[in-house]
């Protein structure tokens, strides 16, 4: 269990520099998927739902300070983010969650929060229509991070060594 | 009373752990604006994007053949116009000698990468390879072949973080090409829109949209964008004018940084934030 927590951290890098430079080729009119968004569901549910929340404030910090993003938006809604993801940390469920489309589910519900979040902590004009940028912002990029999600079911451990 | 509270914590250490790290974010957000936070923010992006630069050279090898053949196309363009321009450059020179007037239109450019991109759809930023000791400051606008990018918000020694036009903490004054309209122009998390212009202003789909001279961030015409239509026309005074801009800012990949933070003083006061911020840092 240790070594996820410190895997937690160091795969966070390695994954901001491919959102930060490879994702944007793969943009689709403009919609970006989140890949930390889907390392983050991943270890909520591993490591349990306070781990997660942890987990998304601090890499909501580092996002926000490597990205020049608005200070603590991100970080509110990584942190909320993780809190939901923990919620579908049940020992007894995890395998089946991890090896079904579940997961993908799971990760475009804390997607969709955590884009919605963020926009609304950003402050989005309010006169732009409500129903247009949930979906813009967070229906259609949270879509697109549920498919990456389909990566951890591919590649997940058929019998866990843990 | 001990007991109390570790029940309280037993049951409910999620939640309370949540609303703590909530709590820590909201205030985080506030900071925003304090100079430790700012270094802090300078000193991680330094760090991160020079690992991130080089990842970025090897993506960016892959387009280099396509980038030199539309080059080749768009100089060969260039070079018929240049030709057409030179001949109106000679008229000028000899018209502004007449006058006494002065040449004010070469500006210095700074040439950079994008390293990485945050392409959030608030919070649009791109970090460039070029920093101070480049001469890059907070404040100078950001451009390409097409037009505006966007406005370098926070710089270390060796890179930069730059506002693109879609981010909702850029707003800026801009102008209608044809009919001199001027307006504010800022991104809604949706669409980049010049805001509040009354009904009975003269603005056409297709008309050119650049900065305007009344800008105290950018005051020199570049080109940002066309307009694509109008909005909030069945109620009101005024009219909200969409723009689509000239510049792809998911194609974007190397820009140039016009090395100036334009002062604006009225009444003793400096209008330009930016030029505010220098002062600032240098006493």
């Amino acid at each position: 269990m240790r070594s996820q927590y410190i895997w937690s951290i160091v795969l966070f890098f390695p994954l901001l520099i491919v959102q930060t430079t490879i994702v944007p080729l793969i943009a689709i009119h403009g919609v970006v998927p989140d890949l930390i968004m889907v390392l983050l569901v991943y270890y909520s549910m591993s490591c349990g739902q306070i781990y997660g929340t942890v987990l998304g404030f601090i890499y909501g910090l580092l996002f926000d300070l490597i990205t020049g993003s608005l200070l603590g938006s991100t970080m509110l809604s990584k942190t909320l983010a993780g809190f939901i993801a923990g919620y579908f940390s049940n020992e007894n469920k995890r395998e089946n969650y991890f090896k079904s489309y579940i997961f993908m589910l799971i990760v475009f519900l804390c997607s969709v929060v955590d884009l919605v979040v963020s926009s609304f902590f950003s402050s989005i004009d309010l006169n732009t229509s409500l129903v247009r940028l949930l979906f813009e912002q967070g229906i259609l990029p949270g879509i697109y991070t549920a498919v990456l999600g389909i990566f951890v079911i591919m590649f997940y451990p058929k019998r866990s060594i843990s | 009373m001990f007991r109390f509270f570790s029940t309280v914590w037993e049951n409910f250490k999620e939640y309370i752990i949540l609303v703590i790290l909530l709590i820590i974010s909201l205030i985080t957000m506030s900071l925003n604006q304090k100079p430790a936070a700012r270094k802090v923010r300078s000193l991680a992006f330094g760090s991160f994007a020079a690992f991130t630069s080089v990842i970025s050279d090897v993506v960016n090898i892959g387009g280099l053949k396509s980038d030199n053949a539309s080059l080749r196309k768009l100089n060969a363009e260039l070079m018929l116009q240049v030709n057409e321009l030179r001949k109106y450059g000679i008229e000028n020179a000899e018209l502004k000698g007449l006058l006494g007037l002065k040449d004010t239109t070469n500006l210095p450019l700074i040439a950079g990468t994008v390293v990485s991109k945050s392409l959030s759809r608030s919070q649009g930023t791109y970090t460039l390879n070029i920093g101070k000791k480049n001469g890059v400051e907070p404040g100078m606008p950001v451009i390409n072949d097409h037009g505006l990018v966007g406005i370098v918000n926070s710089t270390s020694n060796n890179f930069s973080i730059v506002r693109t036009l879609k981010n909702l903490d850029l707003k800026l004054t801009v102008q209608d090409e044809r009919s001199r309209v001027e307006g504010i122009m800022k991104w809604n998390g949706a669409d980049l829109v010049m805001i509040d212009i009354p009904k009975t202003y003269d603005i056409e789909p297709g008309d050119r949209i650049e900065t305007s001279q009344l800008s105290s961030i950018v005051d020199i015409p570049i080109p940002v964008g066309s307009v694509i239509g109008l909005s909030k026309v069945e109620t009101g005074i005024f009219n909200e004018v969409k723009i689509n801009p000239f510049v792809d800012f998911i194609k974007t990949e190397h820009v140039f940084v016009v090395a100036i933070v334009e002062s604006k003083i009225e009444d003793g006061e400096q209008l330009n934030f930016y030029k505010r911020k220098i002062s600032k840092i240098n006493k």
